[in-house]
């Protein structure tokens, strides 16, 4: 499957030190894959004598069979999800590139109302399934729903947002229709007429181009990377209501009890634009108070490392890092965090990172755009005491 | 009651550093580990089976040397193990992964319940749980931080974006566990290591499995990897280290020019 | 590379263990140093984790470790606690619940090793005295046999272990003389309890380093003991301690190249940050051709003493190797290692500049425990006598 042509390999070890699970070896100057290889082809692409080569499989694809661009639209406490609006923005750019239809699936309980605002944000036309039992997310249902409404429409690319709904229902109606599925995407584009994929892998340490050979297309998109539409438009779109039939016995999960714990109509975490964090290094619970009032000043809400969250200062709702939420805001101000790998992997994508500790070797500032070296009970005071004096001159 | 865990053995990424000259990943040294969601799950897996007895066995696809994770998890208390391990499994994406899970789950027998972590540090996508569970025909809940057994149901705790959900569901279901902030990963013993040796641990192939041998690996896998890069390196931040109504000022200066005021 | 390589299931425990020194030991260093005890939380956990008298055999809670396994344990430790107070407690519990468990009689073992391997007693050493430590078969301390037991008149000093067998119970396996025109060939092994027995008066030492675990001694005022607390047999004494020292010293080795290596890793942290005259400090090659010369005695030290813990096993187990031949390698791990240690953790500390000098550093602790070693379970000095004599023969003994 993997092969080194003797004849072109130099023996230069490019290959050995861009492979990323140390699978490739060298022995009398000839590179040898060895059974860690994952066919990754990072060896393939970065070999400068060409060599190495991967044999895939011939696939012939009917193109002509597949249309449109099709956003899954996710529904929160009575709002549509920022990251639904993301996708139609960047839904918009592809298909009109592709010179096709930007479409959005709605589904819920009482959702007509919805199609206002997908249609504002870019939807040219909307499926809509509406049902009494489809008020709550069900991965039963809603995989019936939407893997059925695939095969009847035949889209060329659907997309969901990476949120913890999206990254559940995704994969699991890709596996339904055996379609490839590329994850946590940050970036899509055209080339060539396909989608092409581009998200972080390895922790963040590695970014990959993917693409799939099956349509339709499919992707999760992380939250606060792609743009809205800057001015919303007063398109009135297509509805295509679809008849659905909820069987309840088919909805094999079943919620008991469900408990809110960011407050109800709070800003969620995940869809904030600036994020005031606070970690260990705040010593006292006392001191959140401070980041209250800068979250104030800046229209932001709180997160925390999991410490605070453990201490109980803060619910795990606002716990950012791999065991928590990963966020990527446009703004996000780190104090008293010295930056655990856990933490970093659940922000370092946010747009202004401004980290605020007293050790300057803490690994957070690595990742900062502006670090400040300092004791955060004197800087936030006075950052928020200087917001106040530029607003006030403003 | 019969558990199945699954488990991955990454390299952790915690300790991947990028070679500041060419920009590549240097993966020497890095220790290969048991996916720390993964090993959550195995001991919760261990943990349902104390409380109500049955068996646990833990399954994982990889390349021989993926036999540390499983040894770790016979040590843990786990009772037996099968390693999938075959060059024709080589670069499957997650449907192939998925597919050849779910086809040694098959070939194990009745289950009441598969538990995996929720996604592996390295492929970063938390989509072969969902895809297993579609294939097992079975329910599934992600994101779950703990699972307990009560009158013949599995309920779960899943964390939600805005909070907590329990959530009912009856066996044979499928649930994709985070580490919960409590979870302190157990260590073995040296006695329970040693024991773990003379617990049965196979190895099975693509034709142990069965199945459409078109649908391992590379051949049945719908997503290519075209490229993998490193990203664009951040340049290195400002650092201030004024007194604070100096730093005060410079922050409100960036966080007007980036429209933050 | 080593050369003794170790299996999977010993690779896979030093991983398990590390992490487990990691959450349950490595926070906790200035605790270990300002409380100076070992918190029964931390007893608790290592009972849980098997390092309490880990030798001894699953019958009475060990874990059954091989030497080898038991090495990796004593390394890993002192990565841990530069103090060295819960390696000594290790090793020293390893080494004489090894002889203990190995000639002990059925029922003095049901009786105390359960309870030590749980963490709710002690076993420790006592063969030092207020005069006499390396010269043994001069010892004060006599062991007479009664109807019912034995009669123990003398001392013990420079002890360790003492308060807590005094406070948790267990106590410490003995030399004392039985057949008094014997000499070495007249002494006697047996288990002593420390936790209130009439006759027995206790007293503390403060030492230089090692603050979590005591030092202390002890009167023995006309104490009888049962006799099943004889370990071996009567007379036989001098023969078995000679297996414990060396189960410790083999470990001791260990101990020192861990906590050594850990202040290493620690000092190269350093100079790579640490400037002066603009550069850092691992620039100056000063300092870097120090750092070759540790580390590669650390590294020869660390491979030698997993060789001498591996003959030691294979004597003890399948009669393998001669008594001899593993005194000496053992001795030679044991001779030159202390020294070696306590040489690299003073320049790592010399590197840390004033840091290296305050309480804040770990290095001073290490340096202060790994001192120690030079004496404990038998001196420098002795492990020279000990290969010369096994090199130039009996006839050689300069004190003969
Ligand atoms: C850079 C890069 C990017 C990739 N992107 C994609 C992509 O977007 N889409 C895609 O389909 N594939 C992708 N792949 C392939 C993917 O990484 C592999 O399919 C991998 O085998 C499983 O995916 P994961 O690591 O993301 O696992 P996850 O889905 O994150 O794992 C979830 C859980 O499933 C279980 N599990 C996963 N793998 C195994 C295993 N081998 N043995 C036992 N249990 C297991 C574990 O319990 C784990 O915690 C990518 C690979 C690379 C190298
Ligand atoms: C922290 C600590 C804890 C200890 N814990 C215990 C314990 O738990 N149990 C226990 O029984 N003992 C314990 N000891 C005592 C230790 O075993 C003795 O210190 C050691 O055996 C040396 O005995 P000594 O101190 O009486 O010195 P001595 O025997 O009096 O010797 C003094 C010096 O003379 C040297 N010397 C002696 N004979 C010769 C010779 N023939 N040729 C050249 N030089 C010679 C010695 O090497 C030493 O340097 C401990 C010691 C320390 C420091």
């Amino acid at each position: 499957m993997i092969e080194v042509d003797a004849e072109k390999c130099s023996g230069c070890k490019k290959c050995v030190k861009v492979c990323p699970y140390g699978a490739v070896t060298m022995a009398d100057k000839l590179a040898v894959i060895g059974d860690e290889c994952n066919l990754c082809g990072a060896c393939e692409q970065n070999c400068p004598e060409g060599a190495i080569t991967i044999q895939r499989k011939k696939v012939e694809i009917d193109e002509s069979k597949f249309k449109d661009v099709w956003v899954v639209a996710e529904i929160a406490e009575n709002k549509l999800k920022n990251v639904t609006l993301e996708l139609l923005g960047k839904g918009r750019e592809l298909a009109d590139e592709l010179g096709q239809t930007l479409c959005a699936v709605l589904i819920g309980k009482d959702v007509k109302s919805y199609t206002k605002v997908l249609g504002e944000y870019g939807a040219d036309k909307i499926y809509l399934a509406e049902n009494d039992l489809l008020e709550f997310y069900n991965t039963d249902s809603y995989n019936m729903i939407i893997s059925g409404m695939i095969l009847q429409f035949n889209p060329n690319i659907v997309l969901f947002g990476a949120t913890h709904v999206g990254r559940d229902l995704a994969p699991r109606i890709a596996s339904n229709l055996e379609l490839g599925l590329t994850a946590d995407c940050t970036g899509l584009s055209i080339d060539e007429g396909r989608l092409l994929q581009t998200r972080p892998a390895f922790g963040g340490n590695v970014m990959a181009d993917i693409l799939s050979h099956t349509r339709p297309q499919m992707a999760t998109v992380r939250p606060n990377v792609m743009k809205k539409l800057e001015s919303p438009t007063d398109k009135v779109p297509e509805i295509v209501e679809v008849s659905v039939n909820v069987d309840p016995r088919g909805m094999r999960t079943k919620v008991l009890e469900r408990t809110e714990i960011s407050g109800v109509g709070a800003v969620k975490i995940d869809e904030a634009d600036v994020i005031i964090a606070g970690g260990r290094g705040l010593g006292s619970k006392e001191n959140l108070k401070l980041l209250q009032d800068l979250a104030d000043e800046l229209g932001g809400v709180l997160g925390a490392s999991r410490v605070i969250v453990d201490e109980q200062w803060l619910p795990k709702s606002q716990q950012i890092g791999q065991s928590g939420i990963t966020v990527s805001p446009k703004l996000y101000i780190g104090a008293g965090i010295s930056g655990a790998i856990q933490h970093l992997v659940g922000m370092k994508s946010s747009d202004t990172i401004i980290v605020i500790n007293k050790d300057p070797n803490a690994p957070i500032f690595e990742v900062a755009k502006i670090g400040v070296v300092g004791d955060l009970t004197q800087v936030i005071p006075a950052l928020i005491e200087a917001i106040k004096a530029h607003k006030a001159a403003q | 009651m019969k558990i199945v865990a699954c488990v991955k053995q990454v390299p952790d990424t915690t300790e991947v550093k990028i070679d500041e000259k060419t920009g590549t990943l240097i993966r020497e040294g890095v220790p290969s580990i048991i996916n720390p969601f993964d090993q959550f799950a195995v001991e919760l897996a261990i943990k349902l089976k104390e409380e109500h007895g049955g068996e646990v066995s833990v399954i994982s696809m990889g390349p021989p040397q993926a036999k540390a994770v499983l040894t770790k998890s016979l040590a843990l208390g786990a009772d037996k193990a099968v390693l999938l391990s075959d060059r024709k499994f080589a670069g499957a994406d997650t449907l192939a992964t998925a597919y050849t899970l779910a086809l040694a789950i098959e070939k194990l027998g009745d289950f009441d319940l598969v538990l995996c972590g929720l996604q592996a540090i390295d492929g970063d996508t938390a989509q072969v749980g969902p895809e297993m569970a579609q294939r097992l025909k079975i329910p599934q809940i992600t994101y779950a931080e703990n699972v307990v057994f009560e009158d013949n149901k599995f309920i779960v705790d899943k964390l939600t974006e805005s909070g907590l959900e329990k959530l009912q569901v009856k066996p044979p279901a499928l649930v994709a566990v985070i580490t919960p902030s409590d979870f302190v990963p157990g260590n073995p013993p040296f006695s329970k290591i040693m024991k773990a040796k003379k617990k049965p641990l196979d190895t099975w192939t693509a034709d142990d499995l069965g199945g459409d041998p078109e649908r391992f690996g590379l051949n049945g896998s719908p997503t290519w990897v075209k490229r993998v890069y490193s990203p664009p390196r951040k340049e290195k931040g400002e650092i201030l280290t004024d007194p604070p109504e100096e730093v005060a000022k410079r922050l409100v200066e960036i966080l007007a020019k980036e429209g933050f005021l | 590379m080593n050369i003794q390589t170790f299996s999977e299931e010993q690779d896979l425990f030093r991983e398990s263990l590390r992490e487990f020194c990691e959450q349950t030991i490595v926070p906790r260093r200035t605790e270990l140093e300002d409380k100076k005890e070992i918190p029964d939380d931390i007893i608790k956990a290592m009972a849980e984790f098997e390092l309490l008298a880990p030798s001894v055999s699953p019958d009475f809670g060990g874990a059954g470790f091989d030497a080898v396994t038991a090495g990796i344990a004593a390394e890993e430790l002192a990565r841990a606690d530069p103090t060295c107070s819960i390696p000594v407690l290790y090793l020293v519990q390893c080494s004489w619940g090894h002889v203990f468990n190995k000639f002990g009689t059925e029922e003095a073992k049901g009786e105390i090793l359960p309870k030590v391997t749980k963490g709710e007693a002690i076993c420790g050493i006592a063969t030092t005295e207020a005069d006499i430590g390396s010269d043994l078969g001069n010892m004060v301390t006599t062991i007479k046999p009664t109807d019912k037991g034995y009669v123990i008149n003398g001392n013990k000093n420079y002890i360790s272990g003492v308060r807590e067998a005094a406070k948790y119970g267990g106590g410490h396996v003995t030399l004392a003389r039985q057949d008094l025109e014997a000499g070495t060939r007249g002494m006697t092994m047996f288990f002593f309890p420390l936790k209130d027995v009439p006759g027995v008066t206790i007293s503390e030492d403060e030492e230089m380093g090692r603050e979590a675990i005591s030092t202390g001694g002890f009167i023995i005022d006309n104490v009888e003991i049962p006799k099943h607390y004889l370990i071996g047999e009567e007379n036989k004494g001098f023969y078995l301690v000679h297996i414990g020292y060396e189960y410790a010293r083999g470990l001791i080795a260990l101990v020192c190249v861990g906590a050594a290596m850990k202040s290493i890793e620690n000092g190269i942290a350093y100079i790579k940050e640490r400037k002066a005259f603009g550069r850092p400090i691992g620039k100056y090659e000063a300092i870097q051709f120090a750092l070759a010369e540790h580390y590669t005695r650390l590294e020869m030290a660390r491979d030698f003493a997993y060789k001498a813990l591996y003959y030691l096993e294979k004597e003890q187990s399948e009669g393998k190797y001669s008594r001899m031949e593993v005194s000496k390698i053992i001795a030679m791990s044991k001779l030159l290692t202390p020294g070696w240690a306590f040489n690299a953790i003073d320049d790592a500390m010399q590197w840390q500049g004033a840091f290296g000098y305050s309480r804040e550093c770990p290095d001073q602790s290490a340096l202060r425990a790994i001192r120690s070693f030079t004496l404990a379970e038998g001196s420098r000095e002795i492990m020279r006598l000990i290969v010369a004599r096994e090199l130039l023969g009996k006839d050689f003994i300069a004190y003969k």
